[in-house]
């Protein structure tokens, strides 16, 4: 296969593929009929834009469990001031939390410093220099708020735009939205490091109601990168293409007795299936890209140890969660239009100080080098970076009855941060306040639903439009709410 | 009667309306304007958002849903509706505003109607605006079966005479009758979900009687297999799963047990409105089985989300809130759940009578009942029987010896006794609930009001336990932790428990809570390092504990600061918090109003009412009472009898795990949810269903599920029967004769015959609901016998086939796909019903899951059936999930039908579709005959027909191809030719 192709732009690899070995059995078996193969596979904007786009592809970085704001994006000075003072009850009455004893927490400090970075002067932690060094390409919305509390629910609304399972994930609505760009690969892929697993599985990345086809596809970190991509031990590249010949022989002799369209459908899909067979190795072969690009990822960097190990985050992933960066703009270069990089978890109960330093290690180096490297390459235009999580946490020390001691934060729903980059943000600013303690939103507060229509907005849609009916019902991605916060790209 | 000549004449009516839609016959009068067909739609999908149902969104005062709100004169004077003059009608004049600001509806709802649209609705309205109610809401009226010009004698089966009729009139011909080798493939398919031996295909095409199709029909909805078909249809509606999603995505091991019942209810045809009363209310059936209890697992199958800290009430209402909604869908075809937060806004259904119904479910509880199944039964009832003869052996000198105590031993012990004062009352618990780090569970309560921990709850355990009480003047409670014979007190692995801290709340009547002052805690034994203050100094590293006396029962009482009066209505929770070793093997609590100090007697409360009663007033069985328990806790010699006692005890069997998950009642009141939200409680309802359809007829003066259930198949109501014979249409004809099965409501799509529907509706009703004898109906109808070859002529005017002039040709479902693959290359193992199997998954597929163990089903058990395949919500089977399988999250009505790559991929590559791949390229290799011969047999194993000679060409190219690729190898080479058959599409297509 394509080990000996050269390094192509989309544009040569497309054709390169299309006019491949599979592409050309196929249109010449089907030739007969004069019909063009794969023209029964969704092209491109599909649904059709109700504004001129300012992003066509998403790359979402989806740090589960809720990584803790105030020791992160959102300076509070206050809390070092306050630490080991109660909060007054006003704040906590009606609260829930999964663990901490709200009648005895007490406010907890942080360790972290912060600092100005770029023109803009954006304040991060010292845990994000990277980061910082993009403060002026992004903007960080300070004043997230969402309704959930538990991981579950908080994950489904946030990538799905409701609590209760069976809706479609963001990614979803997008690739149902904009169609594939790519023939060789799935149009939503989504690309995960394991440290604890994905509390809601599969849930994130689901099409639900949508046809599968719109969900996202797994994608392996190395090796094999889909299920079932790597041909049988048996089976010799060859043979399967042979296989896949034959397959669409006979398939295209019972399509001339019955007339089903569908079975031109399905003679496109194991083309489909061959070139990304095809399409995969080049796509997992770093090899060609240069050693400069492989350092600013971090691809090769050495994991400091951490006492006791990452509890939540798991060690051993510096190369993975690196890797996985870099092949989120590889997939953006080949026409993917979607990908989702998952890292789990940053769901500190308990050894902030020593947990959540070893996760922005390992994970603020690619995350900047990701918008760097779209933004040398002339992608970041029309690339929309996320990166966010469920929730935040709390300015409370998490004081979990038969803990020792209290070393981490509880989940927290009303206030919490998250950026963008891209795609028509405007960068170098900051969204939304908190209070002295990061605990309500104090100003300019942004909803998920809010985030969920501008995200729409800035690929083109507008949220109340972009609509699939089920069971009798137009269902829409931010449901009956969200309202757009054009201070994100004006 | 009028009725009929009058309908008939409707049809041909809207015969003409639809020749004139197809053909455009210009010029001509133009029939009457239909409400239902013709304005409705218009008025559900562009006004009823603000002028329908729903009062909360209602603008201007003005309702277009009903006869009468569209008479009404709303808030602006003007009437919406003046019949036969639309140049007066309100509703008329503002739709066709040029005014922006005064055009309806207003352009910034972006719903503005075309001009055909306005048009349309003045012709209604000029014609007199005839109103009538939205079709499903109208009971079902037999029609009479129309007669298709052409028909003949050819056409005696009703079902052809209404598709015909339907036809004809739209000039369009039907198709001729598929093949023999079809139709056997398409049966076999349809019915049972396996395809036909090659031997079964030549025995049918072969066989001349007349009725040689109506005896296979019936030889296959007799097999066992038709259950496993069906019922799977059934488990997508059921959202069945085998764990309950969210963050833990607890497994359910024992769900198969609902899937068992449905496979078995299916197959024994039991009658659709029996099927019906069972699951959503066998429990309250007279006398009700053990199997109609399983039957009640249909709404076990809800979500339910055990995260630490979640909001468990909020999680039950949601999961009443997706059984109003599942049942809506599944029996009623009615979007119910859209009505949670608001009057629903296109269909009848009020807030509030979404809250009657959601009462129903609202006032049950989730239990788990013991389910052994036969074969673990009667294990356990062989072992038990062993067991309990030698227990009877070492029982026999214990109570030959306690008779000898009667006399002396018992008075002598009575005599030292000094009789403890406190007497107690046993409080009986309502609720149990075991709290750890991660989760929270509900435990069940034994007969004695006592509660048995589970064996593996985690040291840091609480143990909350809700109880009613009524009592003036109580003194403080007792907890009692119990030593059965031969087991521990406590769950440490001495037997030793650790209890942190013992508290109670108090909710008044009035709902104020208190958390009790406890001043003293005494115990009848505590170990020194855990003396039993440490229950209450509010201190949680610190434990009462009672090692080594670990094989005693031992109690803890606790005096309140003050004596309390409890009147009725009040509730207390105790909390047992745990720490540091085990937990308490199995606990009882009590209350008592005596007079302090109270003591810490381990006496049981029996023991102390024979005592109570003076020794000359005893009888015979309460004196022998006595001598039990001193030969067992005082006499020498009777405790040295009971050592090898205890000991048997030990080694009791465990009774058979299996338990079925199952609904019961549980008194609750029900509140309206203003938004949907449970914390904003409204007025008090009863349970009920909408006005808009036939009454509920109850039992008794409140209604409950029994009654739900027998109103949902009443024949009076409307929807059932339809809902029903239209998802049973679907399966068979590839599309229902309502395209939107679960919506029948006004924004769902309208019958394409509603005549045929409602004729079905009655027949599946006269037929006494047996689903077999509709399939028999629609099977051994023309129609379906229709071949599936598409139509140039059908390709423009009818590309849904919403018609029927040929029979539909559709990929097959998820788990048929697994199925017959294994079918053909002989791997499959066809036992139906038990356990969930877990066939072979990449470790990385469960990786990104937090639930992730996966115990590989090793043996020929792996290839079973793909419905038995273990369904974890947040780790679906890959494989299911790639054909469109449900997720199970909410009933699945119509599944998607996609054609993807992955599809592809997985037919090719999968280790289980390779396997079958290697058997049966095996089995060809090991044929008689030459190459052609076992190229034909392949062909005709997998798709049941005879290769025509082009691509018996091809087969043979494919072949050479593979050879020469493979070196030679005539194994591998057979094999790639199996492969080849496996991945045809019309392997996984019912032609």
């Amino acid at each position: 296969m394509p080990s000996h192709l050269p390094l192509f732009s989309r544009r040569s690899f497309l054709t390169q593929a299309c006019g491949g070995i599979g592409g050309l059995a196929l249109s010449h078996l089907l030739s007969g009929e004069g019909r063009l193969l794969g023209a029964t596979l969704p092209g491109p904007g599909q649904v059709g834009t109700h504004h001129a786009p300012r992003a066509k592809n998403c790359i979402y970085i989806y740090l589960e469990g809720g990584p803790s704001q105030m020791d992160l994006y959102d300076p509070k000075p206050k809390l070092n001031e306050l630490d080991g003072q109660p909060l007054p009850e006003s704040m906590w009455k009606n609260m829930r939390f999964a663990f901490l004893a709200k009648e005895s927490a007490r406010i907890m400090g942080t360790p972290r410093t912060f600092r100005k970075h770029g023109q803009c002067g954006m304040e991060l932690s010292d845990l994000l220099p990277h980061i910082g060094s993009i403060a002026d390409d992004i903007c960080l919305i300070r004043s997230m708020h969402t309704d959930q509390f538990n991981h579950v629910p908080g994950q489904l609304l946030m990538n799905t735009g409701s609590a209760i399972a069976g809706r479609p994930s963001l990614g979803s609505w997008l690739s149902y939205g904009l169609g594939s760009e790519n023939r060789n690969l799935p149009e939503f892929v989504v690309l995960i490091c394991v440290g604890r697993g994905v509390p809601g599985g599969s849930a994130s990345w689901a099409s639900g109601f949508l046809p599968s086809k719109y969900s996202g596809v797994m994608f392996r970190n190395e090796g094999t990168p889909v299920l079932n991509l790597d041909n049988p031990a048996a089976i010799s590249s060859a043979m399967q293409r042979r296989t896949i010949e034959g397959v669409s022989r006979l398939n295209a002799l019972h399509h001339a007795e019955v007339h089903d369209p569908e079975i031109e459908s399905r003679i496109a899909a194991y083309e489909l299936a061959f070139r990304m067979q095809a399409a995969a190795p080049e796509l997992m072969d770093l090899s060609g890209e240069s050693q400069a690009t492989l350092d600013l990822y971090g691809v090769d960097r050495t994991e400091p140890k951490i006492e006791g190990g990452n509890q939540l985050g798991g060690t051993g992933l510096f190369g993975t969660f690196a890797r996985n960066c870099l092949m989120a703009r590889r997939l953006v270069e080949r026409g993917v239009r979607v990908v989702q990089v998952i890292h789990a978890s940053w769901d500190h109960h308990s050894r902030i100080n020593t947990d959540l330093p070893h996760n922005c290690l390992m994970a603020d180096q690619p995350i900047a080098a990701l918008v760097k490297d779209l933004k040398q390459r002339g992608l970041l235009d029309d690339t929309l970076v996320i990166c966010g999580s469920e929730f935040g946490r709390t300015a409370l020390g998490e004081n979990r009855p038969g803990s020792r001691s209290v070393t981490g934060r509880d989940h927290h729903p009303n206030a919490f941060s998250l950026w963008l980059a891209g795609g028509g943000i405007k960068g170098g600013q900051v969204i939304g306040e908190t209070d002295d303690l990061a605990w309500n939103v104090a100003k300019d507060p942004v909803h998920v639903h809010d985030l969920h229509a501008t995200i729409l907005h800035l690929f083109g849609y507008d949220h109340t439009r972009l609509t699939y009916r089920f069971q009798g019902r137009d269902y829409r991605l931010t449901d009956v709410h969200g309202q757009l916060v054009p201070r994100l790209f004006t | 009667m009028a009725p009929a000549v009058l309908r008939a004449s409707r049809c041909v009516f809207r015969g003409m309306w639809l020749l004139m839609a197809v053909g455009g016959w210009a010029g001509r009068a133009a029939p009457a304007v239909d409400f239902g067909r013709d304005i409705l739609p218009i008025l559900s999908n562009h006004c009823l958002h603000c002028h329908g149902p729903d009062e909360k969104e209602r603008k201007g005062g003005l309702r277009l849903d009903t006869a009468e709100g569209l008479r009404t004169p709303g808030k602006s004077g003007a009437v919406a509706l003046v019949p036969g003059r639309s140049a007066e009608s309100e509703l008329y004049l503002r739709i066709r505003s040029p005014h922006e600001d005064e055009v309806m509806p207003p352009p910034k709802a972006k719903k503005a109607l075309s001009a055909e649209q306005v048009a349309v609705i003045q012709r209604w309205i000029d014609e007199g605006a005839v109103w009538s109610r939205h079709w499903s809401l109208e009971v079902p009226r037999r029609p009479v079966v129309p007669d298709p010009v052409g028909g003949g004698t050819a056409l005696a089966h009703p079902v052809d005479r209404f598709l015909r009729a339907r036809l004809e009139r739209e000039g369009i011909p039907p198709s001729p009758e598929a093949d023999r080798r079809t139709l056997v493939r398409r049966l076999y398919l349809d019915l049972i979900g396996l395809p036909p031996e090659p031997t079964t295909v030549r025995a049918f095409v072969d066989d001349a009687r007349p009725d040689a199709y109506e005896r296979l029909v019936d030889a296959l909805l007799a097999s066992p297999h038709f259950g496993e078909r069906w019922g799977r249809h059934w488990l997508d509606l059921a959202r069945y799963a085998d764990s309950a999603g969210y963050l833990n995505d607890t497994l359910r091991p024992y769900a198969y047990l609902y899937r068992d019942w449905v496979i078995d209810s299916v197959n024994r045809d039991q009658p659709f409105d029996q099927f019906t009363i069972e699951q959503l209310a066998g429990d309250l059936l007279p006398g009700a089985t053990l199997e109609q209890k399983i039957a009640t697992g249909f709404h076990r199958n809800s979500l339910k989300n055990d995260e630490a800290g979640a909001d468990l009430e909020l999680d039950r209402v949601k999961a009443g809130v997706d059984r109003v909604a599942t049942t809506g869908a599944v029996w009623l075809g009615l979007t119910l759940g859209c009505a949670e937060c608001h009057s629903h806004k296109y269909d009848p259904i009020s807030l509030r009578e979404f809250y009657q119904l959601y009462a129903f479910f609202n006032a049950t509880a989730e239990r788990d009942v013991p389910a052994p199944r036969p074969a673990e039964l009667a294990e356990f009832n062989r072992r038990q029987a062993v067991w309990e003869k030698e227990r009877d052996r070492l029982e026999a000198p214990i109570a030959q010896h306690a008779t000898t105590l009667v006399e002396t031993g018992v008075p002598a012990w009575e005599r030292e006794l000094s009789l403890p004062k406190t007497r107690w009352v046993v409080l009986a618990p309502e609720e149990v609930t075991h709290i750890t780090e991660d989760e929270e569970h509900t435990l069940p309560v034994n007969e004695d009001h006592s509660i048995t921990t589970g064996v593996k709850d985690p040291v840091r355990s609480r143990y909350v336990v809700k109880v009613p009480i009524a009592q003036p003047g109580v003194t403080g409670f007792r907890l009692e932790a119990l030593a059965d014979l031969g087991a521990k007190v406590g769950r440490s692995k001495g037997g030793d428990f650790a209890l942190a801290e013992f508290s109670v709340m108090l909710k008044t009547p009035a709902g104020a809570q208190e958390k009790l002052p406890l001043a003293t805690a005494r115990a009848d034994f505590a170990a020194k390092s855990g003396p039993v203050e440490n229950v209450l100094d509010g201190d949680n590293t610190t434990s009462w504990t009672i090692a080594p006396q670990t094989e005693a029962t031992h109690v803890l009482v606790v005096e309140l600061q003050a004596p309390r009066d409890f009147p009725a209505g009040s509730t207390l929770y105790f909390e047992l918090e745990h720490r540091l070793t085990g937990v308490l093997t199995r606990f009882r609590l009590s209350a008592t109003s005596a007079a302090l100090p109270l003591e810490a007697s381990t006496l049981p409360d029996a023991v102390l009412a024979i005592l109570d009663t003076p020794a000359g007033q005893r009888s015979p069985a309460q004196q022998l009472a006595l001598a039990r328990h001193v030969a067992r806790f005082v006499d020498a010699k009777g405790r040295e009898l009971h050592r090898p006692l205890a000991a048997h005890y030990g080694k009791q069997p465990d009774f058979p795990k299996t338990a079925a998950p199952v609904l019961v009642t549980h008194p609750r009141k029900t509140r309206v949810h203003h938004r949907g939200d449970y914390r904003q409680p409204g007025e008090e309802v009863e349970p009920g269903t909408p006005a808009a359809l036939p009454p509920l007829q109850a039992r008794g003066p409140r209604a409950d599920r029994l009654d739900l259930a027998r109103w949902l198949v009443d024949p009076a109501n409307p929807l059932t029967a339809r809902v029903t014979v239209n998802h049973v249409w679907q399966q068979l004809f590839g599309r229902g004769l309502v395209a939107t099965p679960d919506n029948f409501g006004a924004l769902g799509e309208r019958p394409s015959h509603p005549e045929l529907l409602d004729w079905l509706a009655t027949e599946f009703i006269r037929l006494g609901w047996s689903r077999k004898q509709l399939i028999r109906l629609l099977v051994t109808s023309a129609t379906y016998r229709q071949t599936s070859v598409g139509r140039p002529d059908l390709a423009e005017r009818d590309p849904l086939n919403r018609l029927l002039a040929r029979q539909s040709r559709h990929r097959l479902e998820a788990e048929i796909v697994r199925d017959v693959a294994l079918a053909s290359s002989g791997l499959l193992n066809r036992t139906i019903g038990g356990p969930s199997i877990h066939p072979p998954l990449p470790a990385f597929v469960m990786a990104f899951g937090r639930n992730r163990t996966w115990p590989e089903t090793k043996g020929p058990d792996a290839f079973r059936r793909g419905m038995y395949i273990h369904l974890r919500r947040n780790v679906p089977y890959p494989m299911l999930t790639t054909f469109d399988a449900s997720d199970a999250s909410v009933a699945c009505t119509r599944r998607e039908r996609s054609n993807s790559p992955l599809q592809a991929l997985t037919l090719l590559n999968d280790p289980v579709f390779f396997a079958c791949s290697e058997k049966l390229g095996a089995e060809l290799a090991g044929q008689p005959g030459d190459l052609e011969a076992r190229l034909r047999l392949g062909f005709e194993r997998c798709l049941g027909r005879a290769p025509r000679a082009a691509e018996l060409q091809a087969l043979h190219a494919h072949h050479a191809d593979q050879l020469a690729l493979a070196d030679g190898d005539e194994r591998l080479a057979y094999l790639a030719t199996a492969r080849l058959l496996l991945n045809l599409d019309e392997f996984i297509t019912r032609e």
